[in-house]
């Protein structure tokens, strides 16, 4: 059998299972709205918006959060964690907060960061970039350790500059490592974002999801999660897309 | 294994953010009221200690969180690794399977949490099934992947050794595999404990996150700074021990 | 085959050391499992300086219902509705009229068996000293904070559209107690409706009252929290049920008896102070038990009381707001107002 026919008939036998589960009454649309709910709600969702703002604005208001927190986030973790693969000082220095910020569970720090910042989109952000931070520096000082010795003593032998052997040898080959980390960061930010929403806040995808759930509008809470997942699906395309380009050509 | 000259420079580091956090406090840059300072937090840490919180002790809070952590992140790695070598082997598996896998994989378990209070009710056991869903797609995929990767050399050494597929399987292709799962494995620990504390933000009468939402409505400062104090120090402990079980076990990973 | 022999004994070492990681892992996840299982009676209940802290502090409950009480605290009555629909809850004490008229609208599948109270100005509109807020005109423009879902937020809606404003002209801000309390310590909001402590809070630190109750509740608007029970559970338990309400009276006869006393162990199970404990109770109205059987309220067994309009009200405006599909007609509200129990509690 074909592979993909394998995966066509995977897919109609849930869908047949969520027909059957739901029109024949087995489960409450409040569990689980048939198909034709899900329908009406994305329909609605799409014309009338929700609770003021059009459906584009949430998806966008999410995106934005998502993109300006990991992109800072990374750029500075990256930054942070290259310094600190080839300073020693500054590797002892910042490792006690990073490896302590690392594990720590966002929404915990949430309610601090609200008083600290703020209930407007600073809080927000600053969560999201404090959840991208600790892991792209970590693999980008793992990705500078991990460089082979042998490259850079050919580079000093052929009497290129420290910066010279940062650019040329260092960085090239510590970019693979900063991508994954990067892919990894994605995913923490983008699971952070929901938290993120809790605050504060009238708008974004995330936000959508818990108001109505706070109702069970369980159809407009799988049309959200629908909507969060293909986001979800589009972002790690997007950036193992960028990383093939970029780690290829560094890799020539 | 650090020198002494690292050590001390963490502490200093560790120190210096002790006495900014004090300094905040005292210099009335934040109002106690909105931030308590560290002796408030001992002060908390040792009541908690003496009386518990709200009719639980801390170690209670303690054990339901971590319990609920593991249990969650056992069930994805039971089902997962088995299910993910097999995708990894089978072609039919992989084509059936993997779509489904690799939705659910993006989606913050915070989206859904309230659909599984609804399915599971609002005990532990949905709280579980989140961290289950959670780690699941991140273990079966690595697993999946770990098998891939097994380099095509090792294999036919092991065939024209007069391997049987099984012997193949359990000697060359899962030990060569077992490095990608268990980075699969460190990710999705670290993912549950993260979202354990999500979970504990709904319908929960004890853990760690549990005790920083209650403390919070109250906007008891204290409880909640030492609430995270002890996660940050469990993760970080949770984390350290994986990385130590990563060296002893995969510890070849290097030779390739 | 000395290769392969290394190779086994690593293999061994390893697998031992899963297998020991594994077991760990289970011995430390098997309370959780093991947990999972239900308990015997369910009861969501909001910590609050309500008098039904002194039932629940003195064991009552649990004498009451002759069995074991797994107490599971909420944040919101969303989070009983969400409870409640999937059957892990058997009683709600303290839900919002609110959630409550969703609750039913959605055949979640409970009944209010008693109201705790009718909240009139216990909940209320704090404006910032400084904003020089007098009028309702006075708003345009202003940031607005209160909890989605609530009672509060279901009268602060109802203080817009009865003022002819709508939520483009004043910024309406989602937030929880505690972010609300640090946004106004901030400056970041002009106004917040809510209730103690956290109302209390903000009036000492820069705020006054902006009174909207009394024009509201006249307009309709009245909130109430209320006592609901999965109606399986009531059915298959009504001794229970009726002892626990008896249970409840009991607390509020302490507390009419003796404020002071009642404020020390309210106080206690609330975690604030007696002094503020007193002060937040003395603002609600708590309807004695008899009362409530009156048609001014729940009414008695087979006769409706007013309460199932306010309820039918409520919903109807949550459709309006697009919260909910769609509301029932009154029979449905008087239908989920079952006061038999009630009715046995007071003898």
């Amino acid at each position: 059998m074909r592979p993909w026919l394998a995966t066509a008939l995977t897919a109609c036998a849930l869908i047949a299972l969520w027909l059957w589960l739901t029109l024949s009454g087995v489960v409450s649309d409040l569990f689980l709205p048939p198909p034709g709910e899900l329908w009406d709600a994305l329909v609605d969702l799409v014309q009338n918006g929700y609770k003021s703002r059009s459906l584009w604005e949430h998806v966008a208001d999410s995106l934005i959060r998502v993109i300006v927190g990991f992109g800072a986030g990374a750029a500075v973790g990256t930054l942070l964690g290259l310094a600190m693969g080839y300073f020693r000082t500054i590797d002892a220095l910042a490792a006690p907060f990073v490896e302590f910020l690392r594990p720590l569970p966002q929404l915990a720090y949430l309610v601090l960061l609200i008083i600290w910042l703020g209930i407007g989109e600073t809080s927000k952000i600053t969560l999201l970039f404090l959840a991208a931070l600790p892991v792209s520096a970590v693999a980008a000082r793992d990705g500078v350790r991990n460089v082979s010795e042998a490259r850079i003593r050919v580079a000093q032998s052929l009497g290129a500059s420290e910066w010279q052997i940062f650019v040329h040898v260092v960085f090239p080959s510590a970019l693979a490592e900063i991508f994954t980390g990067a892919r990894l960061a994605v995913g923490i930010v983008y699971g952070t974002l929901i938290a993120s929403e809790i605050i504060a806040g009238t708008s974004g995808i995330g936000w959508m999801i818990l108001d109505a759930g706070r109702f069970l509008r369980s159809d407009y809470v799988f049309v959200g999660i629908l909507i969060i997942g293909f986001m979800g699906i589009a972002l790690d395309r997007l950036l193992l897309a960028v990383e093939t380009r970029l780690v290829h050509w560094a890799g020539r | 294994m650090r020198d002494w000259r690292s050590l001390a420079l963490g502490s200093l580091s560790v120190a210096t953010g002790l006495i900014v956090w004090y300094l905040i406090g005292a210099l009335g840059l934040v109002s106690t009221e909105l931030l308590a300072g560290p002796a408030d937090v001992w002060a908390a840490l040792v009541d908690i200690l003496r009386n518990g919180y709200r009719d639980t002790t801390l170690a209670q809070n303690i054990l339901a969180t971590l319990g609920r952590c593991f249990a969650g992140f056992f069930a994805a790695a039971v089902l997962g690794v088995p299910l993910g070598l097999w995708m990894g082997r089978s072609r039919m598996a992989d084509a059936s399977l993997n779509f489904v896998i690799q939705f659910l994989r993006p989606l913050p378990p915070l989206s859904y949490l309230v659909l599984l209070i609804l399915w599971f009710g609002a005990g532990d056991l949905s709280k579980i099934v989140l961290l289950f869903m959670g780690a699941f797609p991140t273990i079966a995929t690595a697993a999946m992947a770990g098998v891939r990767q097994v380099s095509v050399q090792r294999v036919q050494a092991a065939r024209s050794l007069g391997a049987t597929s099984r012997q193949e399987f359990v000697y060359v292709v899962f030990p060569a595999a077992l490095s990608m799962i268990f980075t699969g494995m460190r990710i999705a620990l670290a993912g549950a404990f993260s979202s354990v504390v999500a979970a504990e933000l709904m319908a929960a009468s004890d853990g760690l996150g549990w005790m920083v939402f209650s403390a919070s409505r109250f906007l008891r400062t204290d409880i909640i700074l030492l609430g995270i104090i002890l996660l940050g120090l469990f993760g970080m402990a949770l984390s350290r021990a994986l990385v130590a079980i990563d060296a002893r076990l995969i510890h070849w990973r290097g030779r390739e | 085959m000395n290769e392969g022999n290394n190779m086994a004994n690593i293999l061994t070492t390893r697998r031992r050391l899963l297998k020991g990681a594994g077991l760990g892992a289970a011995v430390l996840a098997a309370p959780a499992i093991v947990r999972a299982a239900p308990a015997p009676v369910n009861f969501a209940f909001f910590v609050s300086t309500s008098p039904f802290m002194i039932a629940k502090g003195g064991g009552w409950v649990e004498e009451a219902a002759g069995a074991k009480v797994n107490w599971i605290e909420v944040g919101s009555g969303a989070e009983i509705n969400t409870g409640m629909a999937a059957g892990s809850m058997d009683l709600g004490f303290g839900i919002g009229s609110s959630p409550t008229a969703a609750g039913i609208s959605q055949a979640i599948g409970y009944e209010v068996v008693a109201m705790m109270d009718n909240i009139g100005p216990a909940e209320e509109m704090t404006v910032r000293k400084s904003a020089n807020i007098k009028t309702p005109a006075d708003f345009k423009g202003r940031n607005v904070a209160v909890p989605f879902g609530s009672t509060s937020h279901f009268r602060l809606l109802g203080f817009l559209k009865t003022n002819n404003l709508s939520q483009r002209d004043v910024n309406v801000l989602d937030l929880r107690g505690d972010a609300m309390m640090a946004a106004w310590t901030r400056g970041d909001i002009d106004a917040g409706y809510i209730w103690s402590p956290v109302k209390s809070k903000m009036l000492a630190a820069g705020g006054e009252v902006y009174k909207t109750y009394d024009t509201l509740e006249a307009a309709g608007y009245v909130i109430a929290d209320l006592i609901i029970a999965r109606t399986a559970y009531s059915t298959a338990n009504p001794t229970a049920v009726a002892g626990i309400l008896a249970a409840y009276g009991k607390a509020l006869d302490a507390y009419t008896k003796s404020p002071d006393d009642a404020s020390v162990i309210v106080g206690k199970q609330a975690g604030v102070s007696a002094e503020m404990a007193k002060a937040d109770m003395a603002e609600y109205d708590f309807v004695p038990l008899k009362t409530q059987l009156a048609s001014a309220w729940l009414g008695a067994p087979g006769v409706q009381g007013k309460f199932a309009g306010v309820l039918k009200g409520t919903a109807d405006f949550l459709v309006e707001q697009k919260s909910i599909r769609a509301a029932p007609d009154v029979a449905a509200f008087a239908k989920a107002i079952n006061t038999s129990y009630l009715a046995k509690a007071v003898g």
